[in-house]
């Protein structure tokens, strides 16, 4: 099985660790071996863009440069850090004169970005490694009878130049994971829109609302709960649910799981090791 | 030529005679290149002659033909209906007016309010008498590196696209939209503009800091223009003259200390950094409910390896022209 370089984002590490958990959990399980490198650092969340552009595709070129130097793909379980470094490797790979006068700036600290190196999200390589088909050869407790609904997140498929997995207007990638589970797919109509977590400082208003509004259309169509690949939504998803109802006059509970608690828990792995525990909204399986 | 049965699901409303919209469906057989402009055409001229749509240069130049195809603007002469039922799997198109615009009937909308917004930007070069000649005999000269900078948001042919998928124009109405705010970055970095990086400061009147860097305005654009791109830039023109008393800008000054201390966000200090004893109190519950769960981390956070090569690296790329 593959082995990739692993780039779990500042949530992962911090506040959303179970969402840490539970991929190195699944990892292991299905055999995909992780190597995180400790050089690492935050992609900036795109915001050290609004310092300086070349800052902050320098800053990602050396995390892409670490992972060339292990000669792995990085696989990553933010949507928001899969935008960021793939923006910066787009930037690179397109323009010439950025790539040189980047790689002069990396040449200083012995490093050098050749443009070898993939990104990827931890659910694309369950699909490209395992496929549909292995992925349900490994399930030991299918998920029969139960409702999910598919959040994407808006950095997970947009813009489709620079994501490309899948066409952005109708991705499939989680209903295709949520079927070989064994579950059932939850139809509704707010599975593309936006969370508004990156206004949550500046409006969070705005983005209470938008979360709220997403909360209620997963209830509306009938989920048990709603699953995401990104740990920024699943942040506004769980950790603030209650507020973000609140913004929209409504009151109920949805649990909400990061997509390797959901694939875990079909694979048998022990809910502690998962970090269920850790969602702010109960989990009970 | 092989053709293939698509209904086109068309929204019809005629605010003056119909108290509400309705869906009318049209069956025709689509050959292969077919746009869905010649599909409108086609009703028109042979199924409905009361179907009303905009449309004008047939070329993807004008803008006037935007319409929303299965829930997503696009323009209609550039967009092919085969394309279009392969990637939703289906053979009924819906065919509606583009959002966060009122209907005039069927598929024409009024842009009025999306373009007094344009108004407000100042859409124009002002130009900067110490560098725009006097006479036309004097060149006004802008350099390659210059116009990189801001020459693909020229290519805007205002078809609005993006003002209608955008998610934060859905919530706030005074927000001063997509390709506004790109306008006003592109006139800001242009070195004959009088007004440069003071033109930031009508970003902040419009509300820029509530983007919410949904990337729809990216993905939506005929022209392959990403408005947000220059959103974010003008956001930090913004903080270049000073504009940082601000959650928005403070949120962006604390991620960057985070990296040169750490190398990763210290999420335990953002609300203070972002909004000062303001922000500790109102996520407070959250923080305390994060603490029980477990989810909670020290506020000291440890140094990622090889950290002085990221800091290396960052002073190096602030000092790039």
């Amino acid at each position: 099985m593959a082995k990739f370089a692993f780039y779990p984002g500042c949530a992962a590490k911090g506040a959303s660790k179970e969402l840490y958990e539970s991929t190195v959990a699944v990892a292991e399980e299905l055999g995909i071996e992780l190597l995180e490198l400790p050089q690492f650092s935050c992609c900036g969340a795109g915001v050290l863009e609004e310092i300086k552009d070349v800052m902050d595709i320098a800053v990602n070129a050396r995390n892409l440069a670490y992972a060339e130097r292990e000669g792995l793909n990085i696989v990553t379980v933010c949507s928001t850090c899969l935008l960021v470094l793939r923006k910066a490797k787009f930037h690179l790979d397109n323009d010439d004169e950025l790539r040189e006068g980047v790689n002069e700036i990396l040449s200083r600290f012995g490093l050098r970005y050749e443009g070898k190196v993939e990104v990827k999200h931890f659910h694309w390589i369950l699909l490209d490694e395992l496929g549909e088909d292995g992925l349900r050869e490994r399930v030991k407790r299918p998920l029969s009878g139960l409702k999910v609904y598919p959040y994407y997140g808006c950095h997970t498929v947009r813009p489709e130049s620079v994501l490309g997995y899948e066409p952005s207007e109708n991705p499939q990638s989680l209903e295709r994971i949520i079927r070989a589970l064994g579950a059932e797919v939850a139809l509704g109509e707010r599975r593309l829109e936006c969370c508004g977590f990156h206004a949550f400082w500046p409006a969070p208003q705005l983005s209470m609302k938008l979360t709220g509004m997403n909360l209620k259309d997963a209830k509306i169509s009938g989920a048990d709960c709603i699953v995401t690949p990104c740990p920024l939504c699943h942040m506004n998803l769980d950790a603030n649910q209650k507020r973000a109802l609140k913004a929209i006059g409504e009151s109920f509970q949805i649990p909400v799981l990061h997509l390797p608690q959901l694939v875990g828990i079909a694979l048998g792995i022990d809910e502690r090791r998962l970090g269920l525990q850790r969602n702010i909204v109960p989990v009970r399986c | 030529m092989e053709k293939r049965e698509v209904t086109f699901r068309i929204f019809r409303f005629n605010p003056k005679r119909d108290e509400k919209p309705c869906y009318r469906d049209y069956k025709l057989p689509v050959p292969k290149g077919m746009t869905i402009l010649e599909a409108l055409q086609f009703i028109k001229d042979n199924l409905d002659p009361t179907l009303s749509f905009r449309a004008f240069c047939r070329s993807a130049i004008c803008g006037s033909c935007a319409v929303k195809i299965n829930g997503f603007p696009k323009l209609a002469c550039k967009t092919q209906v085969l394309n279009e039922v392969e990637k939703f799997g289906t053979d009924i198109l819906t065919v509606e007016p583009i959002d966060n615009f009122p209907v005039i009937r069927d598929l024409i909308v009024d842009w009025e309010p999306a373009i007094e917004k344009l108004r407000e930007v100042y859409p124009y070069l002002i130009p900067d008498p110490e560098v725009v000649p006097h006479t036309l005999e004097e060149e006004s000269r802008v350099y390659p590196g210059e116009l990189k900078k801001f020459d693909i948001f020229t290519d805007c042919i205002l078809c609005t696209s993006c003002y209608s998928a955008c998610t934060a124009v859905k919530i706030d109405e005074e927000y001063g939209g997509p390709f506004q705010l790109a306008r006003s970055y592109r006139f800001a970095v242009d070195p004959r503009d009088a007004l440069k990086k003071e033109r930031a400061k009508v970003g902040l009147a419009f509300n820029m800091w509530n983007c919410v860097r949904c990337e729809k305005c990216a993905d939506v654009c005929p022209k392959h223009i990403a408005p947000v791109d220059g959103i974010m830039k003008l956001r930090g023109l913004s903080i270049e003259i000073g504009k940082r008393d601000n959650p928005g800008a403070r949120h962006v000054m604390a991620f960057y200390k985070s990296l040169l201390e750490s190398g990763m966000l210290n999420e335990v200090l953002l609300p203070l950094r972002t909004k000062g004893i303001k922000g500790i109190i109102e996520n407070l519950p959250l923080g305390v409910m994060m603490i029980l769960k477990g989810k909670a981390h020290s506020p000291i956070v440890k140094p990622i390896d090889e950290h002085e090569t990221l800091v290396g690296v960052m002073k190096a790329a602030m000092e790039v022209e």
